[in-house]
Order: structure tokens, then C-alpha cells, then sequence
């Protein structure tokens, strides 16, 4: 099953002559333009998009085969999306959040400590929110080299040698 | 208007002590605070709080460009999660 992620959405029709408001969810908001193609949730459609201006909240854009206000207006709610193949290559110690989402967290002993529900930035450094098993509470681990020392995406697994305090 | 500059940075004492003691003990285990009102000073930078936000305590690595800021400005009370789209995080 080909994997696909939500990088923006259509939040409607914008003027008169067949352009939609789209509100990019990017890192680089702009960068939803260098995807081709976007697809729907289930890729069967696919979107070719070109960016005309800045607007409140988003860009106004161009999307092929969409000519009418109507035809837009139609379009109002879509998610776009694109495979996880389409994301450029990342350096060493760089990781996509949607690639460390869902990943399992073992101890440096091998015991599990859970699956990394969320990755969230404050400001500080990047936090790792992990669920813990048969809980519905979460910790926050810092996603450093001395708390995440190793992350294997083959086999969905990371090593973590957390700080006292943490669990 | 701003806090007079003749009074210093404010700090709890309790989170003063604690970070004395990490700094001390060599270790580099999560000091749990809940102090969101204290300033950063330069003396925490290399240590990592937990700040209390109501509910959980969030891991807070003190970086140099942090200094003179609020605890609790790094550890949000309200939720968010958004979309990861292509964020990516840094492992430093």
C-alpha cells in the first residue's frame, strides 16, 4: 500500500475565474508547488498546481482542468497529498516526522516503552511524544543523540537511552 | 512597562538550588520545575528542565540563545498537533 501525506488543502474557490485558496501545511509553505502531482486521500485524482499569489491564510492558485468558479467551488475541502517517495532525500541525523511516527521505542535492555504518537517542536528541540503501552498517557522524550541514540527506519524501531525523569 | 533592571532577573530560588545541584552531580537527569515565571540564566545553559504545564512536565534542553526568556515559554498548555506534511526534526 503506497503510503500518502497530507501537505495542504483546498479551502475553496478564490475570485471568479477558476482559481482556488489553498492553505499549504509545508515546512517552506511555497513548497507544496514543487510536488507534482498532488493526488485526493486515495489517489484517484490527481492535481497539478501552480501558485498565482499570496493570500490570507494560503495562496491563491491555478490547478489544471479547473477553468470555472464552479468547477472550484467543487473542489472546496480536498486534502492533497502526496507519497512518501516524492519527499527529497534528508542528510544524516534529519528525519521527516512522518517517517518517525508510529515507530516503536525500546530501551537500550530491548524493553519496549512504547510508539512515538506524535514529534513536536516548542522552540526548544524537537520532542518525541510517545505513547506508552496499555495507557493512554504520553511522555516527551528529547530528540537528541544521547536520549535517541539510534533510529532504524528499516526495521521501525528506535533505541532510547532516556534521562531519568522522563517515564 | 519592563521589570527595572536594578532588581536582576527573576528567578525562584527552589529553581536556582536545583540546577546547582544538577550542575554538581555531573548527571544529566530532567530537573522537574514549576516555575514557568523564572528567566533563563546563563548558569542553566547545558541543562535540561522539565516545565510544567499544567498537566506534564515538558523536556526543555537549555541552549545559549534561550538566556533571559521564561521557562514557560517553551512549554506550551494548549495542544496542538497540525499536520507533519514534510516538517522534519534534527537530532542534535
Amino acid at each position: 500500500m503506497v503510503e500518502r501525506i497530507c501537505v495542504g488543502s483546498i479551502a475553496g474557490s478564490y475570485g471568479v475565474q477558476g482559481e482556488v485558496r489553498l492553505k499549504s501545511f509545508c515546512a517552506e509553505p511555497t513548497a507544496i508547488a514543487d510536488y507534482d502531482p498532488l493526488t485526493n486521500e486515495d489517489g484517484t485524482r490527481e492535481f497539478q498546481i501552480t501558485l498565482t499569489r499570496p493570500v490570507k491564510n494560503g495562496f491563491g492558485a491555478r490547478i489544471v482542468d479547473v477553468k470555472t468558479k464552479e468547477d472550484a467551488d467543487a473542489l472546496k475541502g480536498v486534502q492533497l497529498f502526496v507519497t512518501r517517495e516524492q519527499f527529497p532525500e534528508l542528510p544524516d541525523d534529519e528525519f521527516y516526522y512522518a517517517d518517525l511516527e508510529g515507530l516503536t521505542v525500546v530501551d537500550t535492555g530491548g524493553a519496549v516503552l512504547g510508539t512515538v504518537k506524535s514529534v513536536q517542536n516548542h522552540g526548544a528541540a524537537d520532542l518525541l511524544e510517545i505513547q506508552l503501552p496499555n495507557s493512554s498517557e504520553t511522555a516527551l522524550l528529547p530528540f537528541t543523540k544521547d536520549a535517541v541514540p539510534t533510529v532504524d527506519l528499516t526495521a521501525k524501531r528506535i533505541v532510547a537511552d532516556p534521562p531519568v525523569g522522563i517515564f | 512597562m519592563g521589570r527595572s533592571v536594578w532588581k536582576g532577573p527573576f528567578v525562584d530560588a527552589y529553581v536556582l538550588k536545583k540546577a546547582e545541584v544538577a550542575r554538581e552531580s555531573g548527571r544529566s537527569d530532567v530537573i522537574k520545575i514549576w516555575s514557568r515565571r523564572s528567566t533563563i540564566l546563563p548558569q542553566f545553559v547545558g541543562l535540561t528542565f522539565g516545565v510544567y504545564n499544567g498537566k506534564k512536565h515538558v523536556p526543555v534542553n537549555v541552549t545559549e540563545d534561550m538566556i533571559g526568556q521564561k521557562f514557560g515559554e517553551y512549554s506550551p498548555t494548549r495542544t496542538y498537533y497540525g499536520h507533519g506534511a514534510d516538517k522534519k526534526a534534527k537530532r542534535k
